[in-house]
């Protein structure tokens, strides 16, 4: 149900306030910008799709709702327009978690854990250590920061879009399921790969 | 040969997600819980699951850059005219 | 419904991060927002759950047994158990060990166990150690003998802190 605030943010619009337009890029344009990029093919055709997707909001601003967020609903119109600049192109990117271009040695690696022939199959052999540890406080924060950035850069799109969504943007389950228009089981399949290797790289970086 | 009720550490790990996003049933969430509870290694990787999207959150996208920042205001003026 | 409740240091629930208020009834809602209700442990349960503080919780509307907790909607800390602490942890820890040494230190395939039962207590891992003696008892006697040594566990818990008496 739309908030007080969105309500009047779409009257604002209609209205023809474009200080409420600016505001609105301003708040939602450099992420829709971040995940037009991770379906197409270049910085250019992004800035398109991100065009694209702004005058859709537009147009469509008559048959907003409020059943969604108005977040939700510009970046299903994002995605959308993303997901068709991307067939034209020649991209398809597969939601589906059973479409796997991965080879999922992302996650932990089979050696961490006892072998079946141990007193305890399956449990860890080399366990995790705790990272509250980590020296060098706030710097070590930037630099870390960079390297999840390097590592989303590194994720297959399906992976980096649902994680970018989830972790970065901050939609729950049931938005990315109806942004992304997927089942909430290959979402969490997506987001796990994606946390996996996100982990693991941090867990490298700081040993 | 094994409790079938017991998890092990990697199927717990396979678990990290779902339990975080509350979308476990109730018995594999007790089962999860039940493991951690003993299980320092799986304890740990689950801080450090929490701590890996609590760092992914503090990622702040670039600004659009300004032509399309322009052109958009521009699609609006046309837009709010017609 | 009187039972017990494990909770971290300072009343705090150790999965959802809860503080617990001491004589107040919480409703499932509060304590768990997603929903899972006041969680807590029966006697039998105890040695699964170990924690810092033990509790004694009055649980009060619907009541859902699952297979090592009860979940009810509301509840209400009546106590903290005083007479468990630290001391008493490693207590039941040098118990299961002397247990799990009588009963398998012979038998081949499960007197490995009692290496690692020792080295977990060694480490100050008691609810680990508790576990690797179930394992052991899974190992020589099937999945029956796993319940039985916890239940043992629950038994010397019961008993050596006074519960469910009274």
């Amino acid at each position: 149900m739309p908030s007080v605030e969105e309500r009047r943010l779409v009257d604002a619009l209609r209205a023809g306030d474009e200080r409420a337009f600016t505001k609105l890029v301003q708040e939602y344009g450099p992420a829709m910008l971040r995940v037009a990029r991770m379906f197409v093919s270049s910085r250019a055709v992004a800035e398109e799709v991100v065009q694209e997707a702004w005058l859709g909001v537009l147009k469509g601003l008559g048959r907003f709702e409020g059943r969604s967020s108005l977040k939700t609903w510009i970046f299903r119109i994002l995605t959308n327009t993303a997901k068709t600049r991307a067939v034209r192109e020649g991209r398809s990117i597969p939601f589906s978690a059973l479409a796997s271009d991965d080879d999922e040695s992302g996650g932990v690696e089979p050696d961490r854990f006892l072998g079946d022939d141990t007193r305890f199959p399956g449990h860890w052999a080399l366990p995790p250590q705790r990272w509250d540890a980590a020296p060098e406080g706030r710097l070590l924060a930037d630099e870390t920061l960079e390297l999840i950035e390097r590592e989303i850069a590194k994720l297959p799109p399906n992976q980096a879009i649902v994680v970018t969504m989830r972790d970065v943007e901050g939609f729950d389950a049931e938005d990315v399921r109806n942004v992304l228009d997927i089942s909430e089981t290959n979402q969490r399949v997506l987001l796990h790969r994606a946390r996996s290797k996100l982990r693991r790289a941090l867990e490298e970086y700081l040993r | 040969m094994r409790l079938d009720r017991e998890l092990s550490c990697i199927e717990v790990v396979e678990l990290v997600t779902a339990y975080l996003d509350d979308a476990l049933g109730a018995a594999d969430r007790e089962r999860v819980e039940e493991h951690l509870v003993f299980c320092d290694g799986c304890s740990t990787y689950l801080e450090q699951n929490r701590q890996t999207v609590a760092l992914t959150g503090r990622l702040v996208p670039d600004d659009i850059p300004a032509p399309l920042r322009e052109s958009l205001v521009a699609a609006f003026r046309e837009w709010s005219r017609a | 419904m009187i039972a017990y409740k494990f909770l971290e240091a300072g009343g705090v629930s150790p999965f959802a991060g809860f503080q617990w208020p001491v004589g107040e009834w919480v409703d499932a809602a509060a304590a768990d927002p997603c929903r899972r209700g006041i969680h807590a442990c029966r006697i039998a349960d105890l040695p699964f759950w170990l924690g810092k503080e033990l509790w004694e919780i009055e649980l009060d509307g619907e009541i859902v047994v699952q297979q090592r907790k009860v979940v009810a909607s509301r509840g209400r800390l009546v106590g903290r158990v005083g007479a468990w602490n630290r001391a008493v942890l490693d207590e039941l820890g040098r118990d299961v060990l002397a247990r799990t040494r009588r009963r398998f230190g012979a038998i081949a395939g499960v007197g490995g166990y009692v290496g690692d039962v020792q080295r977990h207590l060694a480490s100050g891992r008691v609810p680990l150690a508790a576990f690797a003696a179930a394992r052991a008892a899974e190992v020589a006697g099937g999945p029956v003998e796993y319940e039985r040594e916890r239940a043992r566990q629950a038994a010397w818990l019961a008993d050596r802190l006074g519960l469910g008496t009274g």
